[in-house]
């Protein structure tokens, strides 16, 4: 995988889950703010999801690649269900979805990578 | 008449008042908000482990079923039980309250079991499952939540679901 991608990915879920750590904590409802960086983190998502794609056509990366992709279309799904799901809920609790989602996202990227570059070694 | 403010009688369970007084207003207090305040974010914590374990067990009964079609049929039990857990906490209600009950209980028992079996027969789990070593893999989260799930749904049964009919049966967990 592309390593610059996905440190970039887990730089902004965690950037992002402090975001609405801070919110949680203020005890404040989730607002647009929170909307516009899941929206951020989603496009880095789906680019990576792109990436990898191609990179499986053309041969690289792991010899099964079923987990690989696994990950790497589920992990599509998480800032937009955190968002749904959050945004709902008018109190603290909503970016404390949030937070929970970005670390999901940010543990998901390490494994996706450790998955890839299983194979070469 | 006004409503009588269900479950935030002055006086009476003031120690979940704090949190079930905001559930009222929000007008969920016909169902057991089990979906809402705290609740959400367990919901959210479950949903992840439904895709985490669902995922995995998708990708090693599709890959490998024949190596060990026991451990990866907890796999999937697992899963099942997680999803099963997500939608009954987020649906709410009563007959959700029971399911997910018994999700949380079942759930309880499975890292348990399969925990012990885990360290026990370590070859007859080659592949990890989420219940694993008592969830070691997940941060023990896979431990923890089915208590917490089990605390959560004591609380809002008391507090939420019943107190309209005012025989809200106490849904005895764990």
């Amino acid at each position: 995988m592309t390593n610059v991608l996905a440190t970039v990915i887990i730089v902004v879920a965690l950037l992002a889950a402090g975001h609405a750590l801070v919110t949680a904590l203020r005890d404040r409802a989730m607002g647009t703010g929170h909307l516009v960086v899941l929206g951020v983190l989603e496009a880095l998502l789906v680019a990576q999801a792109v990436t990898g794609f191609v990179k499986l056509a053309g041969d690289e990366g792991p010899e099964h690649p079923a987990t690989f992709v696994g990950y790497l279309l589920g992990v599509l799904l998480i800032p937009a269900a955190g968002a749904g799901w959050g945004v709902l809920e008018r109190s603290r609790w909503g970016p404390g979805v949030l937070v929970v989602a970005c670390l999901a996202v940010a543990v998901m990227i390490v494994r996706l990578n450790q998955i890839w570059s299983g194979t070469g070694a | 008449m006004p409503e009588p403010e269900p479950g935030v009688r002055p006086g009476a369970r003031a120690d979940a008042g704090a949190r079930a007084g905001t559930e009222a207003r929000t007008g969920t207090e016909t169902r057991a908000a089990t979906g809402s305040g705290p609740g959400r974010l367990l919901v959210a914590i479950y949903a992840v482990f439904a895709l985490a374990a669902g995922a995995r067990a998708g990708v090693q009964i599709a890959t490998k079923f024949s190596a060990a079609p026991v451990a990866y049929s907890l796999s999937a039990l697992a899963a099942a039980v997680y999803v099963l857990a997500t939608v009954a906490l987020a649906r709410g209600g009563r007959a959700s309250l029971r399911v997910a009950v018994a999700a949380c209980a079942v759930e309880l028992a499975g890292v348990l079991v399969v925990g012990t079996l885990s360290l026990v027969d370590a070859e007859a789990f080659p592949d990890a499952t989420v219940w694993s070593g008592y969830g070691r893999g997940y941060g023990f989260v896979p431990l923890v939540l089915p208590v917490v799930g089990l605390l959560w749904l004591r609380r809002t049964a008391r507090t939420g679901g019943g107190s309209h009919t005012g025989g809200g049966r106490p849904v005895g967990g764990g």
